[in-house]
């Protein structure tokens, strides 16, 4: 009787036990997802920021000004990054280069 | 003896002893029993009505004013807050960057919290470079309200600065909102628009594509106490904002930059009222560049003049003048009214037609076709006008897509003026042929010209290339059979080609490049006369290269050239697109883009 009375008594303390760890496992995993949500959100901007200065600093208008008296050189196509790391045109003028692929960024 | 029934006596002597009693109280009924029993009377029935009346508040709470009950509550406990989905992006046909958006802070505060409102504006004007009178009248004017907007969209520095000031914590705040930049500045401001403080596109693709750009706020949904603090937040009821899709232009930024930088000059140099360019590619219809003066900063939306904010190159319209000449003269052809190996009188410079006497600049006798477009004879044309008659020149400028709209992704479009024909009169048989009477949009033009450089097919011009997050997204190229290749290609290749080379256009010839144009002047109507104007023109130049397979066409419209001499179409217009064509075709596209055609 009390070993059946103990066991059950038992039983429902383990299982309240385990919905407590587990209601605490899923508190922390939602709040590391918020954390990491709220950490892309911020570098997400922060790219938004410097992709928003990258442009402006190559700016057809800015550069250009600065090529035609030849203050400002031209990249060799050499010097050019991997066509996967540069999707946006910036300094090179030319239609095609060595190496590029034109595409979307 | 002894009684059985004692006890019965008893009750029933005590039962008529209380009766007894009773009847005594009642038999003895002073004024203070009876106020007593009235008082007693009076508290049962208030208490009745007090519970029917408090029934009858608990019916109409939770029965008749149930919802509205509810839902007041609702609205106290729970919190919606929108999130604002980020409006997509506007690239050129090589991905840079025309518009986008970043976040800024914008700063809040509340002011019946405000404790010394004079000291908070001086310190909040200082640093954010606003007037501190102005803003402690704000701050006055709105002492009772718990939420004022002191400045939206701060720079990140004068964040900082408003940081600095640590004001309590419980008088202000910032609130993150997006805001929309040009990183080119001013480049094709006049096709981009801009969005207004409220993220509305306003002018341009913003306006007419807001509803891809902007896209689709979200909600947050949360629980709060009867302060305002959050205690939690209703993941279930949320919903994500969706971005807004960037769209991809057909404007090349470079060729973009040489054409502004051209009106520019022009503006310089002739002091126009206006003037407006447009780099097309005539095989798709793409639209290379587009550009307006006096234009403005989408960065710094302020302008010296109202109608900087037009798109002059789609929403201003003029008399075409000599430019409308080569369509005529195309359907003239198509429909066999003349012959290419014809030639046409010009009366030596003098033509009556009716009550009207028409000139041309200079005295021509016997002319050929070709050379009627070459020297821009405006007898010629009254005499090709004659031969079409005014049904044949009005069929002529409506297939040339004159007095419609072309069908480009620009709201503020006009769709020119072509009266009906029945207004039509024997003034116009000479007129129309010339330019005059008709209307057209700068872009209308380029259009019809670019029908007669692709072999006759007229297309409807294109500003966007694809949206993104749509790849399998195809885009039909619209177009109308307008005059047969043969004809095009004559006017295009023989006609149009000698007005550069020996022609009023000359002065817009490139060295080393087949070009093709028609100039154009076109006198304006004199608001006190009434009539022409003899010193108030529109100039303009459309040409296109290579002649035999054109790829870029430009045409420069110079509206009202206010200093220098002679205003003409060949001396105002010419010179400045033929040098964009010379730019534009080192950077245009060899080949035209692969697109279905869609045959109307």
């Amino acid at each position: 009787m009390y070993f059946r009375f103990g066991s059950a008594l038992l039983l429902v303390l383990a299982i309240s036990l385990a919905g407590i760890v587990l209601e605490k496992r899923n508190l922390e995993l939602r709040r590391r997802l918020t954390r990491q949500h709220y950490q892309t959100a911020v570098l997400l901007e922060k790219h938004a920021k410097l992709r928003l200065k990258t442009q402006r600093l190559g700016a057809p208008q800015r550069v250009l000004k600065a090529l035609r008296p030849g203050q400002l050189d031209q990249r060799p196509a050499g010097d050019l990054p991997p066509a996967s790391m540069r999707s946006i045109p910036l300094l090179p003028w030319q239609r095609q280069l060595p190496g590029t692929v034109r595409g979307q960024p | 003896m002894v009684s059985h029934d004692g006890p019965s006596e008893s009750v029933v002597v005590s039962a008529a002893s209380s009766a007894g009693e009773i009847e005594w109280l009642l038999m003895e009924c002073t004024p203070l029993n009876k106020r007593l029993v009235w008082r007693m009377r009076s508290l049962i029935a208030g208490l009745i009505v007090m519970w029917l009346i408090l029934a009858g508040r608990l019916v109409d709470l939770q029965w008749l004013r149930q919802a509205n009950y509810a839902r007041s509550a609702r609205q106290q406990r729970l919190y919606v807050e929108n999130i604002r989905a980020r409006p997509g992006e506007i690239m050129d046909r090589d991905g840079r960057l025309l518009a986008m958006t970043v976040s800024a802070r914008s700063l809040f505060i509340n002011p019946s919290r405000l404790k010394t409102p004079w000291q908070t504006a001086q310190k909040l004007a200082t640093a954010l470079g606003e007037n501190a009178d102005q803003l402690f009248a704000r701050f006055h004017a709105h002492a009772d309200k718990q939420f004022l907007w002191v400045k939206r969209r701060l720079t990140d520095a004068q964040a900082r600065r408003v940081r600095g000031l640590e004001l309590p914590g419980d008088v202000w705040g910032f609130r993150d909102e997006y805001l929309r930049q040009y990183p080119q500045g001013t480049l094709a401001a006049h096709v981009l628009g801009l969005r207004d403080i409220d993220g509305n596109g306003r002018g341009g693709v913003e306006q007419s594509l807001d509803r891809f750009i902007r896209g689709v706020d979200g909600k947050r949904v949360m629980d709060r106490d009867a302060r305002g603090h959050v205690l939690q937040v209703r993941d279930e009821v949320d919903a994500m904002p969706a971005d807004g899709r960037s769209v991809r232009l057909t404007l090349d930024s470079v060729i973009q930059v040489f054409v502004e930088r051209e009106l520019d000059d022009v503006m310089q140099t002739w002091k126009p009222r206006s003037c407006a360019a447009i780099v097309l590619d005539p095989r798709s219809g793409e639209v290379l560049a587009m550009a307006s003066r006096p234009g403005f900063d989408p960065n710094r939306p302020h302008v010296e003049c109202d109608h900087a904010w037009n798109n002059t190159a789609v929403s201003a319209v003029y008399e075409p003048g000599s430019t409308l000449k080569p369509c005529i003269v195309a359907w003239a052809l198509q429909q066999d009214r003349i012959q290419v190996s014809e030639s046409l009188h010009c009366e030596n410079g003098k033509y009556r037609m009716g009550r009207r006497l028409l000139h041309d600049h200079h005295s021509y006798g016997r002319l050929s076709i070709e050379d009627i477009l070459v020297k821009s004879s405006n007898i010629g044309m009254a005499k090709i006008g004659e031969r079409l008659g005014n049904e044949g020149l009005y069929r002529s400028v409506t297939r040339f897509g004159f007095g419609q709209r072309t069908g480009i992704r620009l709201h503020e479009e006009l769709r020119g003026m072509v009266r009906p024909l029945k207004q039509w009169d024997v003034y116009s048989t000479g007129s129309v042929p010339m330019g005059q009477e008709i209307a057209v949009t700068p872009l209308q033009l380029i259009v019809a010209h670019a029908a007669l450089a692709n072999g006759g097919t007229l297309i409807r011009p294109r500003l966007v290339m694809n949206s993104q997050n749509s790849p399998g997204q195809t885009v039909d190229r619209v177009s109308t059979f307008c005059v047969k290749p043969a004809v095009a290609n004559w006017v295009v290749r023989q006609a149009m080609h000698g007005v550069v080379q020996r022609g009023t256009g000359r002065k817009a010839q490139i060295a080393g490049v087949t070009m093709f144009g028609k100039t154009g002047t076109a006198q304006k109507i004199d608001p006190a006369t009434g009539r022409y104007s003899s010193n108030r023109h529109v100039c303009s130049f459309v040409c296109g290269a290579p002649a035999d397979a054109p790829r870029v066409m430009v045409l420069l419209v110079v509206d009202e050239p206010s200093v220098g001499a002679p205003h003409f179409g060949g001396t105002v217009a010419a010179p400045g697109a033929s040098r964009i064509l010379e730019n534009a075709l080192a950077r245009a596209p060899r080949s035209s883009s692969s697109l279905q055609t869609a045959k109307k």
